[in-house]
């Protein structure tokens, strides 16, 4: 028996890049204003707003912690509204706060909303909160660890343990970037595909992670509209059926992060979203990864037995996740193909969920999409949160 | 464009003070629960095991074998520009625990997961950062 309680029904994206000119209240009404017109509903319809946190933007977190969005878009029917922060995990937990409200008739059709503006905030204030935000800074941060140097030591591990080469790792930003270049909201949309020779002759940030296979920050923001699967049902329009869900915790700090324990939690989650679903692996249409950084992507991958243990770097290298690949995998290529904009990309993550399962992907449909899993991870990877996705319920 | 360059201490806690003390005399310590007999890193206020307050301090052998590093050559803290490159990485303790440290005396290119290091302090302020260096022979 599927979870099947919500359903996501419309949706609204405005393009990641840098557009300083583009405030972060414009994006919210371009993005809110598509989501409702796209689910079919009025304004006035929309009883609750649940909405992401933007992340290292503490004026507009609190405008929208202290509820003026609805009055802003004029929302006459809202009943309440909330912010989720869970860093990249927030959108699933807006998604649980929908689900929660729906279920118990506080809200019959809620948004959420995700807008993050980076290109206005000075340098240093940007630098200092991504040095310390998911570090300890007791025991952590004093030692000149980073983001960058985290994922390093994560992937430095990951390559001695299983033999996967610079290429291979190169390789998934290739296969990311791929699916990029066809998504017009990327920041990357229709430009080169970098080889792996490309991404290898890239600056050494931190050993092993080359500048390709970091992030750009990029400013850009997105909505969804999620009402109950049974009125989905009934407005007979195209929707994501949320299917199945489970989760795990890790630890806050990356040093008590137990590198087994985080794989063994991708993949029991991933096995419990499924049954709950009521699908085997083999039936899901993609495997839509929010990760940040591609160096975790062939961990990812083995952990979902969508790739043997060891392989994955050699799956990424065969092309095998690319566009046009037989293993659809982050359709609009994780933080490193889209931009990173804070806890925006695992939101960008969950339109393109409902994008694909709607068939309304453009260049990058895949055919037949079914059923899509997806997974959102928070801070530095506190934790790993795995839904199913299909386009109506078993 | 202002930097805050200062470089960061340790966000000390009352709990945490006597490590920072063992620092000082050259002691690497790891706390310990009088109770249920746990090793926790890093100290709390209660032992995160059974929640006993009865907690006490071990000196740790200061010998570790190096699980994972990363070398930085770029993108850092303008605060920590001028260290490098400098090699950030995860040790395990004889003793069980593992700890974020620095790797140094040694050049980047001879650092190995597996290798054998030793602790050695590294002042800040009135701070003895845990350091590793490879192990003398």
């Amino acid at each position: 028996m599927s979870k099947g309680n919500i359903a996501i029904i419309g949706i609204g994206e405005v393009p990641t890049g840098t557009y300083p000119e583009r405030k972060p209240w414009d994006i919210i009404y371009e993005t809110c204003m598509e989501a409702v017109r796209d689910s079919g509903l009025h304004k006035n319809d929309i009883e609750g707003v649940v909405a992401v946190a933007p992340q290292a933007q503490p004026r507009l977190s609190a405008e929208i912690s202290f509820g003026k969005l609805p009055e802003e878009l004029g929302l006459k029917g809202c009943k309440d509204t909330v912010i989720c922060n869970a860093g990249g995990a927030s959108t699933s937990n807006c998604l649980r706060m929908a689900e929660h409200w729906i279920e118990n008739g506080i809200a019959r059709a809620v948004l959420i909303p995700h807008v993050t503006v980076h290109s206005t905030i000075p340098i240093p204030e940007l630098v200092n909160f991504f040095a310390q935000a998911g570090v300890d800074l007791q025991w952590e941060y004093p030692f000149g660890s980073t983001y960058n140097i985290i994922m390093g030591l994560i992937a430095n591990r990951y390559m001695h343990e299983t033999g996967c080469t610079a290429e291979e790792m190169a390789s998934v930003v290739t296969a990311l970037r791929s699916w990029a270049s066809r998504d017009p909201n990327s920041i990357f949309y229709k430009k080169d595909v970098p080889s792996v020779e490309k991404v290898l002759s890239s600056e050494l940030l931190n050993s092993p992670l080359h500048k390709r296979e970091s992030n750009v920050l990029g400013d850009g923001g997105c909505a969804m509209v999620v009402v109950s699967a049974e009125d989905a049902k009934k407005m007979k329009r195209p929707a994501a059926y949320k299917l199945g869900e489970s989760v795990r915790y890790f630890s806050g700090s990356p040093v008590l992060r137990d590198f087994r324990k985080v794989g063994e939690g991708f993949k029991s989650t991933a096995k419990e979203a499924m049954a709950q679903a009521g699908i085997r692996k083999e039936d899901v249409s993609i495997w839509n990864i929010y990760l940040a950084y591609p160096l975790a992507h062939p961990i990812m991958a083995e952990a979902l037995e969508v790739a043997p243990p060891g392989q994955a770097g050699k799956y990424f290298l065969q092309g095998r996740m690319s566009f046009g690949g037989d293993i659809p995998w982050s359709t609009i290529g994780d933080a490193v193909g889209r931009g990173h904009t804070g806890s925006g990309v695992s939101a960008a993550t969950y339109v393109e969920t409902a994008r694909q399962l709607m068939g309304r992907a453009g260049e990058r449909q895949v055919k037949n999409c079914r059923y899509v899993y997806q997974n959102t991870s928070g801070g530095s990877g506190f934790n790993v949160i795995a839904t199913i996705w299909g386009r109506e319920v078993k | 464009m202002n930097f805050d360059m200062t470089k960061p201490i340790p966000d000390m806690q009352p709990w945490s003070a006597g490590f920072w003390e063992g620092t000082r005399e050259g002691k690497l310590l790891i706390q310990t629960c009088g109770d249920c007999g746990s090793k926790i890193f890093y100290p709390r206020k209660y032992c995160p095991e059974c929640w006993s307050g009865n907690l006490g301090w071990m000196q740790a052998s200061g010998n570790a074998k190096i699980f994972s590093f990363s070398t930085a050559y770029s993108m850092v803290e303008p605060k920590f520009m001028d260290e490098l490159p400098y090699t950030v990485a995860y040790v395990d303790l004889d003793e069980g625990i593992r700890m974020m440290t620095r790797i140094v005396e040694c050049d980047p290119a001879d650092i190995k997961i597996g290798m054998e290091v030793e602790v050695t302090f590294f002042q800040r302020g009135d701070f003895y950062l845990p350091y590793f260096r490879p192990a003398k022979k």
